[in-house]
């Protein structure tokens, strides 16, 4: 037996490297590859029929597509300039090499048609892997709805939110959340909504004095926000299923900066109940207070690291100058995050991450001081400046992807809107009228 | 047997071993002549510019390419791509100090030694002006690797698939290139001892559930730094999801295994 055991191994051996790669479709990659963001082409979409209304639906269908597609912050848009001649409306007119060689050198491909007949809009789209010849198709989606340029809009933002959910690693896209703002252009400030890209604004809140730092709940229910109430800065809670005001316990002093916990189920706010401003939280409905901040000096602007919940990052002027901190939602384990300078209104990323906030980092006489919006690697303190020498920035605040910051801006002359992909490129204007300040994203 | 007390008693059945020695090295012959038939499990890599030497590109983030990217092109024909790969020269290693030339036996003095000692200058202390944890502006974006990395699928580097068993990098290359792209995101090299300047490639398994999140992360293969291993292993956790699965596969889940190439 012992002398067959050498010829029983190698038989083993043999075996075993034979059968081990059949079990399980593998992946083998790496880094060192190269990462660069996925070429897209997006030519317009054909319309199917040749009348009028056809065309109309079908050329707003593909504008909104192209700016949701290149608004997302993870495709390299190809240039139309660079496309073949034929416009391709179903999968039979592609011809893939056309697409995936120079000039246009494309990754992906999104093409397809539309047609309106009979008042309703339908249309179908591709999604088309223009590199893998063998099997192309990623997506094919077919949408219908009743004709109206409305809802072109909305199938395009779907589609185009189906693209990037399935490019861009399983994230949600941005194209249905809101922004909230403060906006003085009704005369006095007042909360106010926006789609994600600037459309659809109107006025939320009727205080007649001022209202400032809206915050919108994480199910899109309530807006809190701190207005003047009796001659006193207080919590206030917007309802938008009920469209009205809806009541929220009032606290002595000044009640400033509310943020929810992305669970919904705690609010942190500033309040100077006990004479200096320091940080507070409750649940929902007002009740369990607790003061999470004791030091000297005061303390605003919370906001909740949204994936954990478990921390909580805000300014402090302890040490002199605003400066951003962080602690455990208890109140424990304060960690000074910026060393310099003039820092405020934090906002945490989705991931739990990064923290961008504004920052004079030369603050002083003498010093040239301009507010840029930064992000924080809340890890290692590593950070990065967002914006450049555009005016006085400040309040960012995180898109639900965690890919867009919109900030408030006055580089255009008053203060404005804008917002930008979080690695400070794409900026974008999102607000003309009056002064709109103070801008928060939704979470969803 | 029991007569002769032989130290080796097994003399008799040296033919067998001749031939049992024989099968064995026919065996290994013929494996060394065909062994390139037997599918291996670590084979060809998909991505093939292995050993390229490219630099490394992984962003500090998720889903946001921070800091920005490649400044904006100043060439706008042809490509828009800057063509990326610029390799880095080899740093050809430098000579350990520590090497310090043996006097000569005669040589050897009192007092020298301590004039030997005193002369030796402590770590030379290079000063930065810029503070140490800013990301300099445009750097650190997308680096290097054409864009048709996996240019028409199974052929020319890229995503082919070793032996032909599975399909998934043939059918479903751009998930391929989701995965890769979200971990080399979400890989802080920070996390590695900074004092590593090179190191061995660490393989990663892991398996991708239907809906996306990475389960079951492992090292396969240390590359032999604890704190390199521990940042590669972290780079998956901090992943929530790739994104579902392609509808198109039919598997309950698909088997990845990452590499990580760290140089400084």
């Amino acid at each position: 037996m012992n002398r067959l055991t050498p010829l029983l191994l190698t038989l083993a051996a043999f075996l075993t490297l034979g059968t081990q790669v059949y079990a399980q479709d593998w992946i083998r990659t790496g880094t060192g590859l190269g990462v660069e963001k996925i070429r897209l082409a997006v030519p317009d979409f054909k319309a199917a029929a040749n009348d009028a209304d056809s065309k109309r639906l079908t050329t707003a269908f593909s504008v909104t597509l192209w700016n949701d597609l290149q608004a997302a912050g993870i495709f390299d848009m190809v240039s139309p300039s660079f496309y073949p001649v034929s416009q391709p409306g179903t999968p039979q007119d592609v011809n893939l090499a056309q697409w995936s060689d120079p000039p246009p050198n494309a990754n992906m491909l999104a093409f397809g048609n539309a047609v309106a007949q009979g008042g309703s809009l339908a249309v179908q789209g591709w999604l088309y892997d223009v590199k893998n010849p063998q099997s192309p198709q990623v997506l094919g989606k077919q949408y219908r709805e009743s004709a109206s340029e409305d809802n072109a809009k909305l199938i395009a933002h779907r589609f185009a939110d189906e693209i990037i959910f399935r490019l861009g690693g399983g994230i949600q896209g941005i194209a249905e959340s809101k922004i909230y703002f403060v906006s003085n252009r009704s005369g006095t400030k007042e909360i106010w909504q926006m789609d994600y890209d600037g459309a659809n604004q109107k006025q939320l809140t009727h205080v007649s004095t001022m209202a400032l730092s809206p915050h919108v709940s994480p199910d899109g229910s309530r807006v809190a926000f701190s207005g003047v109430s009796n001659a006193e800065w207080q919590i206030l809670m917007y309802s938008l299923e009920l469209n009205r005001q809806v009541t929220f316990p009032r606290y002595q002093g000044a009640n400033l900066s509310p943020a929810w916990s992305s669970d919904g189920k705690q609010l942190a706010f500033s309040s100077s109940r006990s004479g200096d401003a320091e940080i507070y939280a409750a649940d929902v409905a007002g009740g369990e207070l607790r003061r999470l901040t004791t030091s000297k000096g005061p303390d605003v602007s919370p906001t909740w690291n949204p994936k954990t919940n478990a921390q909580i990052a805000w300014v402090s002027g302890r040490t002199g100058l605003p400066q951003i901190y962080t602690m455990a939602s208890d109140g424990t384990n304060v960690v000074r995050m910026t060393d310099q300078g003039y820092a405020v209104s934090p906002s945490w990323a989705p991931n739990g991450q990064f923290l961008a906030f504004a920052w004079i980092r030369n603050y002083g006489p003498g010093a040239p001081g301009a507010s840029d919006i930064y992000v924080m690697d809340v890890a290692s303190k590593q950070w990065v400046q967002l914006t450049h020498d555009g005016g006085r920035n400040d309040f960012p605040s995180w898109s639900p992807d965690g890919r867009h910051i919109v900030f408030q801006s006055n580089r255009s002359g008053r203060t404005q809107i804008w917002s930008m992909l979080a690695d400070g490129s794409q900026v974008r204007q999102l607000t003309n009228s009056g002064e709109s300040t103070q801008p928060n994203w939704s979470f969803k | 047997m029991a007569a002769d007390a032989d130290i080796f008693p097994e003399e008799h059945s040296s033919r067998i071993s001749w031939a049992g020695s024989l099968m064995l090295h026919s065996a290994l012959f013929a494996l060394a002549l065909f062994g390139y038939l037997i599918p291996s499990g670590r084979g060809e890599n998909w991505g093939g510019t292995e050993g390229g030497g490219s630099a490394m590109s992984a962003t500090l983030v998720s889903s946001i390419p921070l800091p920005n990217a490649q400044p904006e092109a100043q060439n706008v024909l042809a490509n828009e791509s800057k063509g990326l790969s610029q390799s880095q020269p080899r740093e050809t290693p430098k000579e350990e100090p520590k090497a310090i030339p043996i006097p000569a036996r005669d040589a050897k003095l009192k007092g020298q030694r301590e004039s030997a000692t005193a002369k030796k200058e402590p770590p030379k202390q290079v000063a930065k002006a810029e503070p140490e944890n800013v990301v300099p502006y445009g750097q650190g974006g997308p680096v290097s690797g054409p864009y048709g990395s996996f240019t028409s699928g199974a052929t020319k580097g890229g995503f082919g698939f070793e032996g032909g068993q599975g399909d998934f990098g043939n059918r479903f290359a751009y998930y391929v290139d989701i995965v890769r792209r979200k971990v080399s995101e979400n890989w802080l090299k920070y996390e590695v001892d900074p004092r590593i300047t090179d190191a061995r490639r660490v393989y990663i398994d892991f398996d991708i559930n239907r809906s996306g999140q990475p389960t079951n992360v492992r090292v396969a293969q240390s590359s032999g730094i604890p704190s390199l291993d521990q940042s590669a292993v972290r780079a998956l956790q901090r992943i929530d999801t790739f994104g579902p699965l392609p509808a198109g596969y039919s598997g309950n889940y698909v088997s990845v295994e990452f590499w990580f190439d760290y140089r400084r």
